[in-house]
């Protein structure tokens, strides 16, 4: 890995160049929350973030789209997307993690073609964090980004210690080289110690050893339907969550009844017609069968790692309030 | 809201063969039919005879707008005073002159093939069913709450954010969540999701936020008195002192 420094001040010019790779997004806050959103200069940007909504992978997947236009007499379909270069600056270490998650499924298990394109033309510009109440990264390991990114910033009193964490960004660290200053001794000190800090700040927990275990021998409990009486089943716990990565199509036929599109729109487990297939049969029809997949999916293991990386996000924007950690604590018994 | 499919209209007529379309047509025809669209709730002896006669006559039955589907507002205080109760303090007589039932959606009466909902439908709603009945396939039904769409256009929550009582879990989406979009928290105009949504929990997370139990009541009820879980806690609220209204 190399290490540059940028010097506060020249983070306007470092943001102009990344212009030149592609439109850029960043944290900005609208009302009382964040989103990803176009940029100008580093101005808009609220980099103190602590999570937005909606998390950077509706770069990716996105949250609706049209697919292709088909027409069924000529037996032909055109796919409408277009490619664009972008640039996501500021995305936090949960979420690149989050990234490589969604990359092993939708780039080498089930390649998702319109999902790979974007992520190959896309700039990653990573930022440091602190945590809230709600961030429990670091009890999944996911509280630090050792790649998955191009560029990674972190905050210095007088800069920025970048990590480059890619030929892509090795590239763009060379041509911004008179912004960029070589790392001293008291910047290594100094970003060291922000993150021995950084460490100590974390105020929620969650053991997540033999989670997949714990899950599994608590099939049957009680705790599923408690929290199910709770739950709308609205699906914004999975429609906020980085990892969550499931989608439903629908076409719709133009008044010729010859020719239409086909829509793509994320989905949710949570909701009654995911668990639902052809004859009428649903795999799923109740809440607390569909509270208990969602909770066995994050739960389970992806080679080394769970499908959550601790964001928060789906406590925090439950409309009832659902609490993840303590539904896994009283799964495991600890409440 | 049929009608305002100005762009599309001719086109779609094209493809039909309509018997009966009083809004639009003096023709009528009392036939046999492929599909019968239907609005307006049963509220009266005579329009359910005309219901019944419609299901019989028809391969397919539509209803369309929340009035069709759940009653709409006329059916906001079912559940809360008898017929003659109603009628005396309307008409200072007991008697049920028009022969009038508590206002219901046709499914309370007959079997319904599918719900087009909302007050007013949306028409593009409309409009992609009936392409799809047209070209063969199922109509898309939306039993998933405006949350998802809220989510999917990234648009605030109005409720978590803003403590603002919306009622966008427990309402079925196909709105693309146009008024939490402008800022303003779901009234419910589309109704609940049948056989889904979660009312008891709308009113905890209502009284949590500060909101009194009548109001949260009233709310409930504007759109959704006849769906069962709505009535019940609407009758378990009405045995307990009334509230002093709004936040």
């Amino acid at each position: 890995m190399k290490y540059v420094k940028l010097p506060k001040e020249n983070l306007d010019a470092f943001v102009e160049n990344l212009k030149t790779h592609g439109k850029v997004y960043g944290p900005v806050k609208i009302g009382e929350y964040y989103s990803f959103q176009e940029i100008n200069n580093s101005k808009e940007m609220s980099l103190e973030y602590s999570r937005t909504m909606i998390p950077p992978k509706k770069f990716f997947l996105k949250l609706k789209e049209r697919l292709f236009t088909f027409n069924e007499e000529k037996g032909e379909y055109k796919e409408t997307l277009e490619e664009e270069k972008i640039v996501v600056f500021g995305i936090h270490p949960c979420d690149i993690n989050a990234l490589k998650l969604m990359d092993k499924i939708y780039i080498d298990e089930t390649p998702d073609k319109y999902y790979k394109m974007r992520r190959e033309n896309a700039v990653i510009v990573g930022y440091g964090c602190h945590p809230d109440e709600y961030c429990f990264c670091h009890s999944l390991g996911t509280n630090y980004a050792a790649d998955g990114f191009d560029l990674f910033l972190h905050e210095l009193k007088d800069g920025f210690f970048v990590r480059v964490g890619s030929d892509k960004g090795n590239a763009i660290v060379s041509e911004i080289s008179e912004l960029i200053k070589d790392v001293e001794g008291s910047d290594i000190e100094e970003f060291r110690a922000a993150e021995r800090k950084r460490e100590k700040e974390y105020t929620l927990e969650l053991n997540i050893r033999g989670i997949t275990d714990m899950l599994a021998l608590a099939y049957e409990s009680e705790v599923w339907k408690e929290y199910a009486d709770k739950c709308f089943g609205c699906g914004s716990c999975n429609l906020v969550c980085p990892t969550c990565r499931c989608y439903d199509v629908v076409d719709n036929v133009n008044l010729n009844l010859k020719s239409g599109e086909r829509l793509r729109r994320l989905d949710s487990c949570m909701l009654r017609k995911h668990g639902l297939v052809a004859g009428g049969l649903n795999f799923r029809p109740t809440r607390i069968e569909r509270l208990r997949n969602r909770f066995n999916c994050k739960g389970s293991l992806r080679e080394d790692t769970l499908n959550c990386v601790g964001c928060g996000r789906c406590t925090v924007y439950c409309p009832s309030q659902i609490d993840y950690v303590e539904v896994l604590k009283k799964v495991r018994g600890e409440l | 809201m049929i009608l305002n499919l100005e762009d599309e209209l001719l086109d779609l007529l094209s493809n039909l063969d309509v018997k009966s379309f009083i809004m639009a047509s003096s023709a009528h025809e009392e036939t046999d039919l492929d599909v019968a669209f239907v609005e307006g709730s049963v509220s009266t002896e005579e329009g359910l005879e005309r219901l019944k006669d419609i299901r019989k006559r028809s391969k397919i039955l539509i209803a369309i707008g929340d009035c069709a589907v759940w009653g709409c507002v006329q059916a906001m205080r079912n559940q809360e005073m008898s017929m003659k109760e109603r009628m005396r303090k309307v008409y200072d007589k007991e008697e049920n002159f028009y022969d009038v039932l508590e206002p219901k959606g046709l499914s309370a009466y007959v079997d319904v093939d599918l719900e087009i909902p909302g007050c007013p439908i949306d028409k593009i709603e409309f409009l992609n069913a009936v392409l799809s009945l047209l070209h063969g396939d199922l109509p898309e039904v939306k039993d998933y709450p405006v949350c998802v769409e809220c989510k999917l256009n990234e648009y605030q929550c109005l409720l978590v954010e803003k403590g603002m009582p919306c009622l966008g879990p427990i309402i079925v989406a196909g709105c693309n969540a146009l008024c939490p979009g402008l800022g303003v928290d779901c009234i419910g105009c589309r109704g609940p999701i049948r056989d889904e949504t979660n009312a008891a929990e709308e009113l905890n997370v209502l009284k949590e936020k500060g909101y009194d139990e009548k109001y949260i009541k009233n709310r409930l009820k504007f759109f959704g008195a006849n769906f069962g879980e709505i009535a019940k806690l609407s009758k378990m609220l009405e045995k307990k002192q009334p509230g002093k209204g709004g936040k």
